[in-house]
């Protein structure tokens, strides 16, 4: 057998797992009910089982040609096996803050961190990738402990870094304008409850 | 007749009302809903020039903002981007041969060339006249229609809205790009994630995995922010930036009197064409654009002029976007049924707002629908007013690099994100929604019909959950005669799906968005 659409092989693939994930949470976890009285399950397993069919076809599809339609290959820029060492970091990074008894938001950070550095040094041709992703998460988890001003900053450079060209004296500028504008838009004018500052800096200029 | 008069009166009253504003703890008496709408379509301009950021994502931005802001006023802002977005994406697409907005990459083939001629000016002047013209006549159709239609919404049960939503699924798929079968996956799998959270009828917490964030269900913005957001701004950085912008010269902005007699035509077509495919479930700007112009190249007589600066080929499409863009209110605003992503959005708005979209808001929220609908005809005229006069400042915009603008946009969707429950794990989820998203896109799945499932997706079970109840479990209930208007949602959709599954229109399917590919 010789995959003749590979978009459709992996696309197929992806939907049977979902729906067969759907399925089979709701048939352990929830109660089915009857087509009168639908329990919490009925309706995820009717749409999860639908879903499996589907993505069925469309796998069993990819191994038939198809007059007319445009095979393209999957240009994803990393492999499987990348994905499943990101999501080991993650998993790992999250017990080992358990079995630490630190907050799980230093697991997410440290996450992001290495999956970052490893994208960057193994996988160059997915970096735009992964540091987009990467530097929403460090905004994330840096706003609480850091502040608006560090965490903006981090998004910043570390998506600038995700681009084409990275110009040091640029970014700089492009980071200073845009945390005054989200210091005033958001914190003065919107009022979101955002910390300006650090924790432990006191007495911080701006509050 | 008169009714419609006495109720656009009401939505003036209502768009030009003083209110007292406290902000920063300064408190100004101005007629706030109106600088809204200003505000609304300036930025809808904006979004619209710049390629790469949509009305979509930039909505979705917003969405928490508009807590702080009174119902209509926030509604109207967000309406103004919408329909500002198409006056915008215009410009980009005849000044820089990139379609700055999804809906106006038909106005590049025409408009470029006219630019290239040296008629920039026109074919701006065209498309900006066009789309006011095609927004007064869609202001005043959303007026007429929107009423009875909400009145015989008022009637529909559990049964009749099930198989509404169903239709409303199937004309997404329909418009989706390749393969139908990965659409409808997309829509399941779009259903499927809506489910996530409380069961409002049994109060079971599903697939949350103990994750005490997910209990409310997964944010709307959050997906959306991460399948088109996210999705985009990566998609933009694995191309190498390549921006020409065309401004040597504007000229002169006037029309000239032939160009005006050969106007006409196109824009009263494309006004109808277009008011017409928005109002239709999985609608919109995007669909009327294309519709408009092939109907144009086929009736007009200037056909061998087309793509070769045809005034006609703007003017068509640019009228037939912005009247697809406000008519696509008309489904949102009398069932409370989305007819595409932005429209979902606006659900989502109202949510937010406490306001349940539907039927009843007409009745119950006069000033709310009509001051929104005013609002829509105030705001092209702002567009029009304006937008020639700036069009020296929204070239500028154009020269503004990528790699400055995304990492604005990023922190944008960040602080959104994060703001809605103050909590980081949204912006977790809008980052996996982002890595999904950009997945499907490279398995060649669209993202757009796995939002609308998901927005659908509770209501659905909800109303399906209540017929069959009401039917003592019989499935009959949706096709049963003593139920017209659901066997009709039915049978229009049934015959959608095989229509579009017919080998002949299937390759004219494919034709259009190979079209807009290029």
């Amino acid at each position: 057998m010789k995959i003749k659409n590979p978009q459709d092989f992996w696309a197929g693939l992806m939907f049977m797992a979902f729906g067969l994930f759907f399925v089979i949470v709701a048939l352990l976890f929830y109660q089915m009910g009857s087509a009168v009285r639908m329990g919490p399950a009925y309706f995820p397993v009717v749409l999860g089982g639908l879903l499996v069919f589907l993505g069925a076809i469309v796998f069993a599809r990819s191994f038939m040609s198809q007059l007319g339609a445009e095979v393209t290959a999957v240009k994803l820029p990393f492999n499987i096996i990348d994905l499943v060492v990101a999501v080991g970091v993650f998993v790992a990074m999250t017990y080992l803050a358990k079995a630490l008894g630190i907050s799980n938001d230093y697991a997410m950070l440290a996450s992001a961190l290495i999956v970052s550095v490893l994208s960057v040094v193994y996988r160059p041709e997915s970096k735009a990738l992964v540091l987009i992703l990467a530097s929403s998460l460090a905004f994330a988890y840096l706003l609480k402990p850091l502040g608006l001003v560090f965490a903006s900053a981090a998004l910043i450079f570390i998506s600038a870094y995700g681009g084409h060209e990275f110009k040091w004296k640029e970014v700089a500028w492009l980071t200073l304008v845009l945390v005054v504008f989200s210091v005033l838009v958001f914190v003065k004018g919107l009022t979101l409850p955002f910390p300006i500052c650090p924790d432990f800096i006191e007495n911080c200029p701006i509050r | 007749m008169e009714s419609i008069w006495n109720n656009l009166g009401i939505g003036f009253v209502e768009c030009f009302k003083l209110q007292a504003v406290t902000m920063a703890g300064i408190t100004l008496t101005l007629p706030f809903n109106i600088i809204m709408c200003l505000i609304g379509v300036l930025l809808g301009t904006l979004i619209g020039v710049l390629p790469g950021i949509g009305p979509v994502a930039t909505i979705a931005m917003l969405l928490p903002v508009t807590f702080t802001l009174s119902p209509v006023g926030a509604l109207i802002m967000l309406a103004g981007i919408y329909y500002g977005a198409q006056y915008g994406g215009s410009t980009t697409a005849i000044l820089v041969n990139i379609p700055g907005e999804s809906s106006s990459v038909v106005t590049c083939l025409d408009g470029y060339q006219m630019a290239r001629q040296g008629r920039a000016g026109p074919a701006l002047a065209t498309a900006a006249l066009g789309s006011f013209f095609a927004g007064c006549v869609s202001t005043l159709i959303v007026a007429m229609f929107a009423p009875p239609l909400a009145e015989v919404a008022l009637k529909f049960g559990p049964a009749e809205y099930f198989s509404l939503m169903v239709l409303g699924l199937v004309s997404a798929v329909v418009l989706a790009h390749g393969s139908l079968i990965k659409a409808i996956a997309m829509v399941i799998l779009g259903l499927l994630l809506g489910l996530v959270g409380t069961d409002v009828n049994s109060g079971v917490l599903r697939f949350a995995f103990g994750i005490s964030e997910l209990a409310d269900g997964i944010g709307f913005v959050t997906v959306a922010m991460g399948m088109f957001g996210i999705c985009e701004i990566i998609g933009n950085l694995e191309q190498k930036e390549h921006r020409e912008v065309f401004t040597s010269k504007v000229g002169r902005l006037m029309p000239s009197k032939e160009d005006f007699r050969r106007m006409i035509g196109p824009v009263m077509r494309g006004t109808a064409l277009g008011s017409a495919l928005g109002i239709l479930p999985g609608g919109g700007a995007l669909l009327a654009s294309f519709g408009a112009y092939t109907l144009e190249k086929k009736i007009s007589k200037y056909s061998h002029e087309f793509g070769k600066g045809a005034i006609e080929g703007v003017a068509a499409p640019e009228s037939a976007n912005n009247a697809g863009a406000q008519t696509s209110f008309i489904p949102l605003l009398t069932l409370g049924i989305p007819s595409n992503a932005v429209m979902a959005l606006m659900i989502g708005a109202m949510m937010i707002q406490g306001i349940a979209p539907g039927p009843q808001v007409m009745t119950e929220r006069p000033q709310l629908f009509w001051g929104m609908i005013t609002s829509m005809w105030i705001g092209n005229l702002m567009l029009v007013v304006l937008n020639l006069p700036l069009i020296g400042m929204w070239i500028k915009l154009l020269t503004v690099p990528y790699r400055i603008l995304f990492p604005s946009i990023l922190i944008f969707m960040a602080v959104g994100v994060f703001s809605i429950s103050n909590q980081p794990f949204d912006c977790f989820l809008m980052s996996l929604f982002g890595l999904l998203g950009f997945i499907c896109v490279k398995l060649g799945c669209e993202p757009a019909p796995l939002i609308l499932g998901f927005i659908l997706g509770p209501l659905m079970e909800e109303n399906l959950r209540r017929a069959m109840l009401l039917s003592r479990g019989d499935p009959f209930v949706f096709f049963s005669p003593s139920k017209p208007i659901s066997l009709g949602f039915l049978i229009a959709s049934a015959i959608l799906l095989v229509i579009i599954a017919l080998p002949s229109l299937r390759a004219k399917r494919e034709e259009a968005f190979a079209a807009e590919d290029t």
